[in-house]
């Protein structure tokens, strides 16, 4: 009876032309981050977002997550990369990126519309399909996104599914999200997925959920800033004892983009 | 018998420099019309293909291929006397197609010499180029020869070329053989000895003349007294002496060739299939890349004209971010562009212009963040386009306006100057409702209380404001809006803050945007 040592070496040497040490583990190393620019949170997540992998924000509306996305664009672009933001709500605001700091020069923004286009697929032109089906402007999305991807050259891409309802962002194929791990990696392209809840699963590297906790304001006729509070619930590539060392979730604000003294 | 001038003129010729001081190429390609319509067709050229000329039904052969002359066909046949021949492909002879292909002829030449005179040909294409020293940048004649009948056959024409120190001599032999024609000095009037005597170009009653005297070629007029053809046909006939002798003088006219990257091409039935047509651009793209490569150029932008059945036109431009020399990546772009704005009728004809541009330089950098590819980057703006729309893909500009949202879209691209000494400011940011919802809104004392989003309630539980905006109040499109920053529950107990907006010009309340 062979031993599990001479087993594995017979495994090994089978798929050798095709895949080297297919049994071994690969080794650990130190995973690129990038900071966010918010200081509470790159503690939370050991210095920042994963380059080169997929992070999920996720919460309800008005929890945060689109400005903590815009943050970390925001700095990546201020560091000389490129960026997108593939909307599938056609969502984002120009103003609020500029105020952040991002050189929308720099951005490239692509509006999923819903509408159909030469290239759409067939299964989209069925005779009882309703433009108020969000399937069009998903798969507009996660096409944008992929092709992106699989450009290449861009530091950080954006994919805004935070307005998309939990039942159809769950639908996507898993396989789609590989995919997407899979190009980050070959890219080194930080994907940040905005959704209502998380859709990656096991291809995600960090899942960050997002909520409201409070509202500061001045003289209480002006917003001053708001308060969010993050929840960190998947960090793959850091070490368990890490992640129990640190805290489990971070309080982070947000100040308003006019000046509250003078507007009050 | 030999003249005593042609003797006297070989003589003083050896004696003073004892070599020719200048050396022509003679370029002649026969069956012009056919090469030009077959040089962008190559799945044509191994099929017996003819060229009419003429309105219908007067149409007749005025060009035709080497397989169409093995099939029987000769100029001058009319289409039904083609048509009884069976399986030959019938051509359209187009002046516009024709005109392209010789500019592209004259430019594939001007490559070996910046001096070239044409030369008048029947149904033929014909330029003589002044090679003189040039044996140092291309080698000795023959090898100059094999040189231009190769860069000839790249951009798809097939040419005989004769090089000769005597510039008639060499286009009168070109004209009359086929393939590549060396002539020795000296050696001039042997090689024209074949050469029929129509080479001339004589009127018909002397034509006449020399066929009652048996006279048929060069060579037995060469052979003819001076002194004996003078009395009999005038002072031309020294002309023609010197012609068949091969020591006739030219003043050499060089012309002045414009540099312009254009392919047309006219199809014979209409082309309704993309894939048919990106077949035939692919052609011309190459062509235009290989002319421009030529002169270590690249191509800057394309546009591509089409004429549309029923008389309608297509004009569509294709600027690459960088001048690219790549043909798959320019026939990629061409085919995304024309797949985003595919024509509105089956195309008629195809004429690609392409503007040259210099070669780009890119200084990479070890320690730089990764830029996408400047010419991948088109492949992929395309490929967006042609998914989200053309006019919804590209850079955010914010507009010097007061009005909320304005903004538009512009073309992205990466520019050399990237970093910003912009710092994050970590601001909270808003997600655009768009179009904005329209509420139903209730109040108390002036201030949102309560509204319903559809069907969902929510209850107001902080508003401030207002905030007045309004603006162009002399034009349209004027607005006058009072702003509200609302934090709202609903029933299931899930707060929002959001921008609610009431329009006074509509008396509408809307639902602009969340603070996320």
């Amino acid at each position: 009876m062979p031993s599990s040592a001479s087993l594995r070496k017979q495994i090994e040497s089978a798929f050798e032309h095709r895949y080297p040490s297919v049994l071994t583990p690969s080794a650990k190393a130190v995973r690129e981050v990038a900071s966010t620019g918010i200081s509470q949170i790159d503690d939370l997540l050991n210095g920042g977002l994963p380059v080169g992998a997929i992070t999920e924000l996720t919460g309800p509306a008005s929890s945060g997550k689109t400005s903590i996305a815009i943050a970390a664009l925001s700095r990546r672009i201020q560091e000389g990369g490129v960026c997108a933001w593939v909307d599938a709500n056609d969502a984002f605001d120009p103003e609020s990126a500029a105020a952040n700091g991002i050189s929308l020069n720099q951005l490239l923004w692509v509006r999923c519309s819903g509408t159909q286009t030469a290239n759409q697929p067939d299964k989209f032109r069925t005779s009882n399909f309703r433009q108020t089906q969000p399937w069009p402007r998903l798969d507009q999305a996660l096409r944008a996104t992929d092709l992106i991807l699989q450009s290449g050259g861009f530091a950080s891409v954006v994919l805004d599914l935070a307005d998309e309802s939990i039942e159809h962002g769950r639908r996507i194929p898993l396989a789609t999200w590989f995919r997407y791990r899979q190009a980050a990696d070959r890219t080194r392209c930080s994907l940040i997925v905005l959704g209502k809840a998380p859709y990656a699963q096991s291809s995600a590297a960090v899942v960050l959920e997002c909520e409201q906790a409070a509202l500061d304001s001045a003289n209480h006729n002006v917003i001053r800033r708001f308060i969010y509070k993050v929840h960190r619930h998947r960090e793959r590539f850091t070490s368990i004892t890490s992640i129990d060392r640190k805290p489990p979730a971070s309080i982070w604000s947000a100040h308003a983009m006019w000046n509250t003294e003078k507007r009050a | 018998m030999v003249s005593a001038r042609y003797v006297e003129y070989r003589e003083t010729r050896m004696k003073s420099r004892g070599q020719p001081d200048c050396l022509y190429a003679a370029v002649h390609a026969a069956e012009f019309p056919a090469q030009a319509i077959l040089r962008l067709r190559p799945d044509l050229r191994s099929h017996p293909c003819v060229v009419l000329a003429g309105s219908p039904p007067e149409e007749r052969v005025c060009a035709l291929n080497l397989h169409a002359r093995k099939r029987g066909v000769v100029h001058g046949m009319t289409r039904l006397e083609v048509d009884e021949l069976g399986n030959i492909h019938i051509l359209t002879c187009f002046a516009e197609t024709e005109a392209t292909a010789r500019n592209v002829f004259l430019e594939t030449l001007l490559q070996f010499s910046p001096r070239i005179e044409e030369t008048f040909a029947t149904n033929a294409s014909a330029f003589v180029l002044d090679i003189t020293g040039t044996e140092r940048l291309f080698g000795p004649p023959h090898e100059i020869a094999l040189r231009i009948r190769s860069a000839l056959s790249t951009v798809g024409f097939r040419a005989s070329i004769c090089i000769c120190t005597n510039y008639d001599t060499a286009r009168i032999k070109a004209e009359f053989s086929s393939g590549i024609s060396v002539i020795p000095y000296e050696k001039e009037s042997e090689a024209l000895a074949p050469v029929p005597i129509s080479a001339l170009h004589l009127e018909l009653e002397h034509y006449e003349t020399f066929a009652l005297w048996g006279i048929g070629t060069l060579g037995e007029l060469a052979a003819l007294p001076e002194e004996e053809l003078i009395p009999r046909f005038g002072q031309p006939s020294r002309a023609w002496l010197a012609l068949s002798r091969g020591y006739a003088e030219h003043t050499f006219q060089p012309m002045e060739a414009r540099f312009e990257l254009k392919e047309h091409i006219e199809f014979e039935t209409h082309i309704e299939q993309l894939d048919s047509l990106l077949f035939v651009c692919s052609n011309m793209i190459n062509n235009l890349v290989a002319r421009a490569s030529s002169r270590a150029l690249s191509l800057a932008s394309i546009r591509i004209d089409m004429s549309l059945e029923g008389s309608a036109q297509y004009k569509q431009v294709i600027h690459p971010a960088i001048p690219s020399n790549d043909r798959k990546f320019l026939l990629k772009l061409m085919q995304l562009e024309i797949a985003a704005h595919p024509p509105q009728a089956a195309v008629d004809s195809l004429t690609l212009t392409a503007e040259a541009g210099q070669h780009c330089k890119v200084q990479l950098d070890l320690f730089a963040l990764p830029m996408p590819e400047p010419s991948r980057l088109d492949v992929t703006l395309a490929r967006l386009k042609a998914i989200a729309g053309a006019d919804r893909v590209g850079s955010p500009v914010l507009l010097d306006s007061h009005r909320p949202g304005n903004f538009q879209i512009r073309e992205f691209s990466i520019n050399d100057q990237l970093f910003t000494d912009a710092k994050t400011l970590n601001r909270t940011c808003l997600r655009r409702v768009r179009p904005p919802h329209t509420l139903r809104m209730q109040l108390n004392t002036g201030k949102p209380a309560a509204f319903r989003d559809g069907s969902a309630p929510f209850c107001v539980s902080v508003a401030y404001g207002p905030w007045q905006s309004s603006g162009c109040w002399w034009a349209v499109d004027r607005w006058d809006l009072e702003e509200w920053d609302v934090m709202a529950t609903n029933d299931s107990g899930e707060s929002i803050a959001c921008l609610v907006v009431h329009d006074h010009l509509n008396g509408k309340w809307l639902l602009d945007a969340f603070y996320d």
